[in-house]
């Protein structure tokens, strides 16, 4: 635990480096929202369900964007959220235009912005034809790498406009807003020059970047390996290979393999004992909770991190919370 | 014969002829065959008739035995007509030449005193010979082949002058013929009634089967009773109001087509008594009862009494039909005006769309977030540089409030279904609604509002028009998946109806899954018209139902409540701001509350803020993140401070025990200085 390295960091650098103070600032802020309510249960239990919440990553559902943004954990677990919600989408087989998506992605965050997705939808589609329909896998992973790495893919498309430019490549790279991509598009087309930039100097850049900035990156290994391979490459050629790249997921840790991208048995199990709850297109369902049980009472589980370790209390929905008293009280 | 219209209506049959007031013309049961007598041969008795030869020569000569009186050389052609004595004693006053086929009248001698000449069926092409018979009274032409009334011009006693069944192409010299009660032209080809006026004793007026195609220029006939129009090509009457006398007028098998071309009839108090059948006006639906309306004095219309029954349905069937066309007038004007207010709530529309994208556009090319897309201008038609958006952005709004405030929204009750165009009428949900119109709605049509405007009305709605089952959405920006999280505070909903135009959600593809899964407590029967199947249910719940999971268990529970606390905390907030704190209204919204207990509790935290509350929300979250953010720098202050501290300790710590230690030692090295030094301490702390 005292390891010199540890010991030899300033106190603020670690904590910012392990976005300590983001989540106490947003635990705090929580609790200012919600004080009426968390008084009731106190004060500790506030801060274990927060912090449980934060390492099983559902502390981003519903939240604004730019909490979902703050941390490479959040994002990696606004990913994960997405996966699990919306893969029967993906399991249906329907395909979707980039506008159904971003509207699944507002149900999870409301203000979630249209430029994350578009770009998105551009890696899958190559640029192109940007209503084109895309399959759940092909965006979910397209999206992941955009949204994870938001900041190094601008500043990669920076240096690959400078590149097509012919400009000095190591000179210090700055993502300026007037460097949208599609202005060049003309100058790929035209005849006589080689598609792309060359993947080798292309490389050096990006080590540079890597190095330079602390915002997250791929891992170098993996880029080095896609960049090894080609003479040349296009952006969204360079930006689609490394989407698909098993092991750049598996880095990220968010979302499982492409293989098994539509299973998951323990979504799949509840998901079941949902659709035996469904009506016939007979009046509501009656309020009593029966045995086979509405969701908010599941029986805990063994098992993977991401599920809840103790069940939440039945939450009492039909009072505004208030004058009730809930069955226990904790202080 | 004579015609028997002109029969008397008793039937008596004596022979003689009035010459009082009232002409009774009586059947005749004159044996006229035999009473003629042509003198051309003495001895046979009795003359059938032969047919005269016309021509001049043979009237000159003579045949063996005739005995033809030549009168003067001026009329040479003439034959001349002699009775024997007896008959013009029996019979002074009448003389019957009927089917003697005259070709020409003849000459009547010594017959002065005759009043009733007949010469029916004949050939006879001229009237002549006949103005020494200035006591003449009856005079019949009927089935000749006469072109010209002429040769009337003395008879002034004249009273009936039958003309039926001839040639007569035109009413003329009739002007002494002052005391005519009765003028027969039936089966003519006169096409005008002209120079009648004069008569004006003249009661009975036959023009039937002639080439009359309009009646008028009837002043002046003061005594007409009766004006028989049969079988004309009539197809409007005039004149008919100067009549005093008119009782009976018969259009029977005319072209009259419509009531305001005989509306002088209306005018007639004189007339009982009126026929229009075979004309195309009796075909109608509203023919008995316009007549009988306009007509109160009738008496017999068709050759049928009136009865009182009819009369007074024609009055009530006449009212009510004045009442339609005075609904439908109002229906059409009230429809314009709906029309127009439409089509101005429309216009306002788009410019307000058009506005928007602009903004929207502008605020995108500002944010200094990663490179923008020029690209995305594709909302608006204006360049992509910021000043000339401005100009026309400011043109834009300028427009938009250039437009009248009049008239900006519309609000139709129409029997179930309430129908509000334009974001203005969402006002009118604050009106007064009388309890059964309000009960009587099941149906609401919003268009041309924004969706965001109508979903902080919906618990309006929800109180005030309590059996609504079924909306429907037109024009109001439905973008988003979410925004149908917002109709689940309804009480409940049948059907749901989102029209593609001015709704882009409509062309997602799961878009009417979502709404069946998020809504799944209303059981909805129909979305766009289409029946809901249980595969639907089904495909929803399979689509999203790990959604409502995830977002009911897997929530931490401050965070579930803080959700459902929003939410009901705004509806709460929105009930007091309008009602006022009743204590009535915090029940109503815990018994609500309670029946949301139909509601799947594993939904409802998935809500949807508008826009605009959700900025009011992200600045109000700034403020706060602030002052957290502030709060724990202070935090980290002390605590890094501390831990500093902590380290420093630890650090100096080894160095200070043994530095401690030492001092210790060095001072207890010497045991009696020590004891001495510790009491001393001790005394001086006394």
């Amino acid at each position: 635990m005292l390891s010199p390295e540890r010991l030899a960091q300033p106190d603020y650098e670690y904590l910012a480096q392990r976005h300590v103070l983001t989540y106490m600032e947003d635990a705090v802020y929580q609790l200012l929202e919600n004080r009426e309510d968390i008084s009731q249960y106190g004060i500790a239990r506030f801060f274990t369900e927060y912090f449980n919440s934060v390492c099983q990553g559902t502390h981003i559902l519903f939240r604004e964007f730019s909490f979902i943004q703050a941390t490479p954990h959040n994002r990696a677990s606004f990913l994960r959220a997405f996966w699990r919600c919306f893969r029967t989408v993906g399991k249906n087989g329907d395909l979707l235009t980039m506008r159904e998506y971003h509207c699944l992605l507002q149900l999870l965050c409301p203000d979630f912005p249209l430029e994350l997705t578009q770009k998105a939808a551009r890696i899958v589609l190559m640029d192109d034809a940007m209503d084109c329909l895309m399959s759940f896998s092909d965006f979910l992973f397209a999206f992941q790498i955009q949204f994870y790495y938001s900041e190094f893919l601008d500043s990669v498309a920076a240096i690959y406009q400078d590149l097509l430019l012919g400009k000095n490549p190591n000179t210090v790279i700055v993502p300026t807003s007037s460097s949208g991509l599609h202005r060049q598009r003309p100058a790929l087309g035209e005849a006589g020059v080689p598609e792309g930039v060359e993947a080798s100097l292309f490389y050096q850049c990006l080590e540079n970047l890597c190095d330079r900035h602390k915002y997250s990156c791929p891992p170098l290994a993996l880029v080095k390996e896609i960049l090894s391979g080609v003479q040349r490459l296009t952006f969204y050629g360079f930006l689609g290979t490394l989407s698909k790249h098993p092991g750049i997921n598996q880095a990220l840790g968010a979302l499982p393999d492409k293989g098994d991208l539509m299973q998951d048995p323990a979504m799949d199990e509840e998901l079941e004992r949902l659709l035996a709850q469904v009506p016939g297109l007979a009046p509501a369902v009656t309020a009593t909770p029966e045995p086979g049980c509405p969701p908010s009472r599941t029986p805990p589980r063994v098992g993977s991190p991401w599920r809840p370790l103790h069940h939440p209390r039945k939450v009492d929905t039909e009072s505004d919370g208030s004058t009730e008293e809930t069955d226990e009280s904790e202080t | 014969m004579i015609p028997g219209k002109y029969r008397s209506v008793s039937g008596r049959s004596a022979n003689n002829v009035n010459c009082g007031l009232h002409l009774v013309i009586q059947t005749s049961s004159l044996p006229e065959k035999n009473k003629v007598e042509f003198k051309f041969n003495r001895d046979s008795p009795s003359f059938p008739g032969r047919l005269l030869q016309h021509d001049l020569e043979r009237n000159y000569s003579s045949r063996q035995g005739d005995h033809i009186n030549l009168v003067s050389s001026s009329m040479p052609s003439f034959p001349i007509l002699q009775r024997s004595s007896e008959e013009k004693i029996l019979y002074s006053d009448r003389l019957t030449l009927e089917r003697q086929k005259l070709t020409v009248c003849p000459i009547i001698d010594g017959e002065e005193h005759l009043r009733l000449l007949n010469f029916q069926h004949n050939f006879i092409t001229r009237i002549q010979n006949i103005s020494n018979l200035q006591r003449l009274i009856f005079l019949d032409l009927y089935d000749n082949q006469i072109e010209e009334i002429s040769g009337l011009s003395t008879l002034r006693s004249l009273r009936v002058l039958l003309l039926g069944k001839n040639r007569i192409k035109k009413i003329s010299n009739l002007e002494n013929l002052i005391n005519l009660d009765v003028l027969d032209l039936h089966g003519n080809q006169i096409t005008k009634i002209e120079n009648v006026n004069h008569l004006c004793d003249l009661r009975v007026l036959n023009l039937a089967r002639n080439l009359l195609s309009h009646v008028d220029n009837l002043n002046g006939l003061d005594s007409l009773t009766e004006l028989n129009l049969r079988h004309n090509q009539i197809t409007f009457v005039r004149d008919v109001d100067n009549l005093p006398s008119l009782q009976r007028l018969f259009l029977s098998f005319n072209n009259i087509s419509s009531f305001d071309s005989v509306s002088c009839l209306a005018d007639s108090t004189s007339l009982s008594d009126i026929t229009f059948d075979g004309n195309p006006i009796a075909q109608e639906s509203w023919y008995k009862h316009t007549v009988l309306q306009n007509m109160t004095q009738l008496r017999q219309l068709d050759m049928k009494r009136v009865t009182e029954e009819e009369r007074r349905m024609a009055s009530v069937v006449a009212k009510k039909e004045e009442e339609k066309k005075r609904e439908s007038q109002k229906q059409s004007l009230l429809k314009e005006k709906k029309r127009l207010t439409i089509n101005n709530v429309a216009r306002h529309w788009d410019l307000q769309q058009r506005v928007a994208n602009n903004a929207t556009n502008q605020d995108r090319k500002d944010s200094a977030s990663p490179p923008q897309d020029p690209c995305q201008t594709e909302g608006s038609t204006t360049s992509p540089f910021p000043e000339d958006t401005g100009a026309v952005d400011s043109g834009i709004t300028s427009a938009l409030q250039g437009l009248s405030v009049i008239d900006t929204h519309l609000v139709e009750v129409d029997g179930d279904t309430l129908s509000l165009y334009g974001s203005g009428a969402l006002e009118s949900l604050d009106r007064n609604w009388s309890v059964q119109t309000a009960g009587m709605i099941t149906t609401v049509s919003f268009t041309f509002i924004e969706f965001d405007e109508i979903v902080q009305v919906l618990p309006k709605l929800k109180i005030k028009f309590p059996n609504s089952l079924h909306l429907k959405f037109k024009e109001t920006n439905l973008v988003m998946l979410q925004q149908f999280n917002a109709l689940a505070q309804l009480r409940r909903m049948d059907q749901l109806t989102v029209d593609p135009q001015g709704n882009p959600v409509v062309n997602f593809t799961l878009w009417k899954y979502y709404v069946l899964f998020r809504l799944s407590h209303f059981s909805m029967q129909k979305i766009n018209g289409t029946e809901v199947t249980q595969n639907d249910m089904i495909m929803a719940e399979r689509l999203f139902g790990i959604l409502a999971h995830v977002a009911s268990s897997e929530l931490p529970q401050y965070r579930l409540i803080s959700i459902l606390g929003d939410a009901r905390k705004k509806q709460f907030r929105y009930l007091l701001e309008t009602k006022g704190k009743k204590p009535g209204i915090v029940n109503e919204e815990n018994n609500d509350s309670k029946r949301l207990v139909g509601e799947n509790t594993n939904r409802a935290t998935l809500n949807y803020t508008t826009r605009e509350f959700y900025n009011e929300k992200l600045e109000d979250i700034k403020e706060k993140k602030k002052f957290c953010k502030m709060y724990i720098e202070d935090l980290m202050k002390e605590a890094t401070e501390v831990n500093m501290k902590n380290e420093a300790l630890q650090k100096l710590w080894p160095q200070m025990f043994i530095e401690l230690v030492r001092d210790a030692v060095i001072e207890i090295r010497n045991k009696n200085s020590y004891m001495k030094l510790c009491l001393q301490q001790i005394t001086d702390q006394k």
